[in-house]
């Protein structure tokens, strides 16, 4: 407790610390807290009552469906970590160690892909996805039929765009974990008798977790909000909660609802994060004992 | 060498890099500090409005003319959705606008709502004189206990869009095949608000343009349900459905009507088409669009913005309206009508307008529409 008074009284600390306090209460916190306001309006003829209400979260909790379409974004955005990690892991393993030469020049054509509009990439996928698209012709010539694969308009069809579009930020962070790790330890790992397997598993693997968890975390909330993917490449049938409130903002003009729906959705999202953080942090030992 | 490029070198090796740095972070502070504060771009010009419209308004071919002979400079605001322009005047922004163009229900409610300016059908019978007898004054559609609110501007009708290559405009003379198995997965609908619902309700025998019990809304939700199950896909993408209407993989899009038509044949591919659908059960199965534009009532009431709304409703400029490079429209104006090449009006199919008007319902703000929209999202959500 002494420490922390004398922290708070230094000058020096506190201007430090002030821009970037006053960025987040301007840009973060008094946004969010009107926001919350918000959802406790309501709306008439379009026009926004101020009247001390609970009707827009009495909807909320007492209509499944803003529940059904926020647990499936919940579960799109954790497939779409899963897969994310599952891509960007072995690719930034490779740009580590089996493509070291030409890890530059990767580098740079994934950086290119990555800062492409991300609109273009997605309206790219239909040439590729769809019943006479580039994928379908491919099957077709190798024998497979015509129209083999019917993805376009699916929830498939919507989670190739959230991967394609996220699964480069899990890449950079682990690639940025499995360069740093030191490798006389790998070396010694092998000289201490143990296996390439065992050593990416114990050595490899546990010193690339904060990329690994970084990437997850990166992807997951930007998933959360996924807008692009489900609207082009998912036709309604995936409907995530970021199109639930574009429509209750826009189309309804029910701005309490739009308000009341993203504040779930934030609620949602940490918590998520939380529970993650909290398994994570169980199966550390290191983390565990640092506490202790 | 050249003296131009003498010249040209010596001020270049007196430019080092951190001066010419210098000069570019001066450059943007200054533009930065000049839009915070408001000044508009073109300082010389003597007045400037503030327009919030859809696409097609905005086209050069349209401002600048204006804007160079009113001496006035017109920013642009657009906007993506009439419900949520709405919005964005009602929480504030009618202050800072001077001229709105948007879905006609909409206009028609900015006037009662009190930030649309009433207009005086007399100070504009000179336009009202070059219109189609339909859109003569009084204008019903845009009429608020005897007063208006803007002039209409551009329409069109919302039926099915159908790709006569694949498949015949007998078979489209009802929403049936919507609901049709054989139909299953090659039905788009657009996710454009409440112009999908509104055929599929008139279809179900409900006129959503009525005051609708629990029971009708009850039919709403049976027929948006039974649409969902056999769409192929429902999109907000305009580009998304004309592509697949024009390959096949849509055997008709419902709710966009000639919106997303007029732009494709104006193309060449004249063998997509918009048509109504027969009445069914007393009810006019079509709907007629329209798109208005009003005086927004910000204390100024500019009178160049009341220019601009005789302007934009000019025979010439009517024209340039119909044809943008998204879509292609039909205007009120009949005397536009001369000004449009044979594709043009085979386009914007011409031929068949008052068919579609005799056998259509007006769109206005339905009373229901926020139920029906609430039906939408739930029918959405578990499909």
């Amino acid at each position: 407790m002494k420490s922390q008074s004398k922290t708070w009284n230094d000058p020096i600390l506190v201007a430090a610390v002030a821009p970037l306090a006053i960025v987040m209460l301007v840009f973060f916190l008094i946004p969010l807290a009107m926001t919350i306001l918000l959802t406790f309006q309501t709306t008439q003829y379009y026009r926004l009552q101020w009247t001390w209400d609970l009707k827009i979260w009495t909807e909320i909790f007492s209509k499944p469906h803003y529940w059904t379409i926020m647990l499936r974004t919940v579960g799109m955005a954790l497939v779409c970590v899963v897969i994310s990690i599952l891509i960007a892991f072995p690719t930034a393993y490779a740009l580590t160690t089996r493509l070291k030469t030409y890890s530059a020049q990767i580098q740079i054509l994934i950086i290119f892909a990555f800062l492409t509009d991300a609109v273009l990439k997605t309206f790219g996928w239909i040439l590729v996805l769809d019943r006479q698209g580039v994928a379908n012709w491919l099957l077709s010539y190798l024998g497979l039929g015509p129209e083999a694969m019917d993805i376009l308009f699916t929830p498939t069809g919507t989670m190739i765009g959230m991967v394609y579009n996220l699964a480069v930020y899990p890449m950079f962070t682990i690639y940025l974990s499995l360069a740093r790790i030191d490798r006389d330890l790998v070396l010694a790992s092998y000289d201490a008798g143990a296996s390439r397997i065992r050593t990416f598993f114990e050595v490899t693997l546990p010193l690339s977790r904060p990329g690994l968890y970084s990437g997850a975390v990166l992807v997951f909330v930007l998933s959360l909000g996924a807008f692009l993917e489900p609207k082009v490449l998912g036709g309604g049938t995936s409907p995530l909660a970021s199109e639930l409130i574009r429509q209750s903002f826009e189309t309804r003009v029910n701005w309490p609802l739009g308000a009341a729906l993203t504040i779930v959705l934030i609620a949602i999202g940490a918590l998520t994060l939380a529970l993650a953080a909290a398994f994570v942090f169980r199966r550390t030992p290191a983390a565990r004992r640092e506490l202790a | 060498m050249k003296k131009g490029t003498v010249e040209m070198n010596k001020l270049l090796n007196g430019l080092d890099r951190r001066s010419v740095l210098k000069g570019m972070g001066g450059m943007g502070l200054a533009a930065a500090g000049a839009s915070f504060l408001g000044l508009p771009g073109n300082a010389s010009a003597a007045e400037s409005l503030n327009y919030m419209c859809w696409e097609g308004y905005n086209a050069p071919s349209i401002l600048d003319p204006f804007q160079a002979d009113k001496d006035v400079t017109i920013a642009i605001d657009l906007i993506t959705d009439s419900a949520g322009g709405f919005a964005k005047l009602a929480a504030g922004a009618s202050r800072d606008f001077d001229l709105v163009s948007s879905d006609s229900p909409w206009i028609q409610r900015m006037g009662p709502a009190g930030f649309c300016r009433f207009i005086d059908d007399a100070d504009f019978a000179e336009q009202y004189a070059d219109f189609y007898p339909q859109f003569a004054a009084p204008f019903e559609p845009l009429q608020f206990e005897g007063k208006a609110t803007g002039l209409p501007t551009r329409w069109g009708w919302v039926g099915p869009t159908v790709n006569t290559k694949f498949d015949t405009l007998e078979a489209w003379s009802s929403y049936a095949p919507v609901f049709d198995s054989a139909y299953k997965d090659k039905i788009c609908l657009l996710d454009w608000g409440d112009w999908p619902i509104m055929p599929l309700a008139l279809y179900a025998g409900v006129n959503p343009y009525e005051e609708l019990d629990e029971a009708a809304l009850g039919e709403v939700r049976k027929v948006l349900r039974a649409a969902f199950k056999n769409t192929r896909a429902i999109v907000g993408d305009l580009a998304i459905a004309q592509k697949g209407l024009l390959d096949g993989s849509f055997r008709a899009l419902i709710g966009g009507g000639t919106y997303c038509t007029s732009s494709l044949r104006l193309k060449g591919h004249d063998y997509i088409q918009s048509i109504v659908p027969e009445p069914k059960d007393g009810l006019k199965q079509g709907i007629i669009w329209m798109e208005a534009t009003g005086l927004i009532d910000n204390g100024k009431n500019s009178a160049v913005a009341a220019e601009f709304l005789k302007y934009i409703v000019s025979p010439e400029v009517a024209k340039q309206l119909a044809i943008t490079e998204a879509t292609c429209n039909l205007v009120p104006n009949a005397k536009a009508e001369a000004l449009f090449s044979e594709e043009e009006k085979k386009a914007l199919q011409m031929d068949y307008m008052w068919t579609a008007w005799e056998n259509s319902q007006f769109h206005t703000v339905a009373p229901n529409i926020d139920d029906m929209l609430a039906i939408w999202q739930e029918e959405l959500a578990a499909r």
